[in-house]
């Protein structure tokens, strides 16, 4: 554990001070490359993007995972082989997913733009991954793909711990169902939820694969995150010390959202 | 109103969630039936004309496909095997051995879960290639335990804590050696927090791209998963690569797919109830 993790981040923060190239070790030079960093309109995009992918990625996973586990926590005929299905694109490899998706989100012939041209919903195909708010969705949709099935098994793992009259009574109609489940139900659901805001938040913030694959952070930077730009700065451009500097500089505002997420679902 | 009324918003909506789930699988199944040229230009991507098997019989021929698939193995196996018997190990330990501070040893091992891959891998970029380690399977093998581990640890010992002790104090009053102890009886009994690790685990190494593509270059070393997502796989290839995918790693998603429960009653031990 020391070998692959302490010792690398040590050499990760070292780095970040110093002007250091890939293949040579560089020389200090303290906190320019974070002063440096704040002077780049790239950083500030990055930080903005990061921001936005993680926290809609997960509000919007939490929430399709709740409806998932409420759904699943019916019987009906087929509930095994429904759950294993929906599950499937949370084990399947993330980068093989967005490659297809890019695929769906391709011209005329990509998947998604072939069916609305068929159904006459669209005059012309939609650039997907092209200009303006679009390719962040195209981000996030594929995100929610992959993710959404962790929020809905731990979901209905927590469920099954709601003791049946309390769910029975929160669910059939009445005045305000909404307000009840929230103040019945929600409460047994809170370190699942948790948690499974924790492993979303660190696996999006954390993500390469999709972004890479789909958009490499482009057009001009509009869905560059942190981890796509540490990666062109130090692999692409060569420069270690910058692009170590990158990923170091959020670590703290991460870990405030972390310890943030865990005090509110303790709280509970 | 009546059940089965109630019922149907919900089925709908699964029903959808179902869609918006599969529809990816069904895309890449018809991709893996059509020519490479056609994939794009002609045709409907939804539906194959007529099945097209070269890309399969092209793939079984391919000597390329079989490394990447013994790769895969290797690395999958051999981290398996090293995160489960180090988890297994250090969940017992800091549960039943009086280590000193394990409590904080547990904190530490899951806040260095939480770290983004993209912290460590410029280093371990660098630390790889100084030890020549880049562009070999053992790369891979030495650093994804690191990510399965932390985890691994945490699960084990939540698991281990809420086991009775006296299970474990009793076969060492009859007299049962550490190895027998940890073989025979706290074993079996951590085998669902054992599967869900193996689970979890197993997500990782399929999931992981950044240090695959990061660390492994050569076509001939690459993991079936990274070669999918690297240049080494002309995207006019699509057919042959969607052919590869479908039997080399579908089948295991699959089967993963049906252990949701296992996956998510491991996890949860520590943190539900």
């Amino acid at each position: 554990m020391i070998g692959v993790i302490a010792y690398p981040l040590g050499l990760a923060v070292w780095f970040s001070f110093t002007d250091a190239q890939v293949g040579e070790s560089g020389n200090f030079i303290g906190l320019a490359n974070y002063v440096y960093l704040l002077h780049q309109s790239t950083y500030a995009d990055a930080l903005r993007n990061t921001a936005v992918y993680t926290s809609l990625s997960t509000v919007i996973k939490a929430g399709l995972g709740l409806l998932m586990a409420l759904a699943l926590a019916r019987r009906f005929p087929g509930r095994r082989v429904v759950y294993a299905l929906l599950f499937l694109p949370f084990v399947f490899p993330v980068v093989i997913g967005t490659v297809a998706w890019y695929y769906l989100f391709s011209n005329v012939h990509g998947g998604i733009n072939y069916l609305l041209l068929q159904a006459h919903l669209v005059p012309d195909s939609i650039a997907w991954l092209g200009v303006g708010p679009l390719p962040m969705a195209s981000l996030i949709t594929v995100n929610v793909w992959h993710g959404t099935a962790l929020f809905g098994v731990l979901l209905l793992a927590a469920l099954r711990s709601v003791p049946a009259d309390v769910l029975d009574a929160a669910i059939i109609d009445g005045a305000r169902p909404l307000r009840r489940f929230w103040e019945m139900v929600v409460p047994y659901l809170g370190s699942a939820l948790a948690l499974g805001t924790v492993l979303s938040v660190v696996g999006t913030f954390g993500d390469f694969a999709i972004v890479h694959l789909l958009t490499g952070g482009g057009p001009a930077n509009e869905t560059t995150i942190v981890s796509t730009m540490a990666f062109q700065i130090a692999l692409r451009d060569g420069a270690l010390g910058v692009g170590t500097a990158v990923v170091l500089s959020i670590i703290p505002v991460y870990l405030v959202v972390l310890v943030f997420v865990v005090r509110v679902a303790g709280r509970q | 109103m009546s059940k089965a009324l109630r019922q149907a918003p919900w089925l709908i909506f699964l029903a959808l969630l179902l869609i918006f789930a599969l529809a990816p699988f069904e895309w890449m199944l018809v991709a893996s039936l059509k020519p490479s040229d056609e994939q794009l230009i002609r045709g409907n991507p939804w539906w194959p004309d007529s099945p097209y098997w070269t890309n399969y019989t092209d793939l079984l021929a391919s000597h390329t496909f079989q490394l990447w698939l013994a790769n895969t193995a290797l690395v999958m196996i051999s981290t398996l095997a090293i995160s489960l018997v180090a988890s297994l190990l250090a969940g017992y330990a800091l549960a039943y051995l009086d280590v000193p501070y394990s409590r904080g040893i547990v904190v530490a091992l899951f806040a260095t879960y939480l770290l983004p891959q993209g912290v460590l891998f410029l280093p371990l970029v660098t630390m790889l290639s100084r030890l020549h380690l880049l562009n070999s399977p053992l790369a891979l093998i030495l650093t994804y335990p690191s990510l399965v581990i932390p985890f691994g640890t945490w699960v084990l010992w939540s698991f281990f804590r809420v086991l009775p002790r006296d299970l474990i104090d009793q076969a060492r009053v009859e007299g049962a050696r550490t190895r027998d102890v940890l073989l025979k009886v706290v074993g079996p009994v951590a085998a669902p927090a054992l599967a869900a690790v193996l689970l979890f685990g197993l997500a990782i190494v399929f999931n992981d791209y950044f240090y695959a593509f990061a660390f492994v270059s050569d076509e001939s070393a690459q993991t079936l998963v990274a070669a999918v997502g690297s240049t080494s796989v002309d995207i006019s290839d699509s057919g042959f690569l969607f052919a590869a995918v479908t039997i080399g790693v579908a089948p295991v998603a699959v089967l993963c797919a049906f252990f949701a429960d296992v996956y998510a009653r491991g996890l949860g031990a520590g943190v539900i109830d």
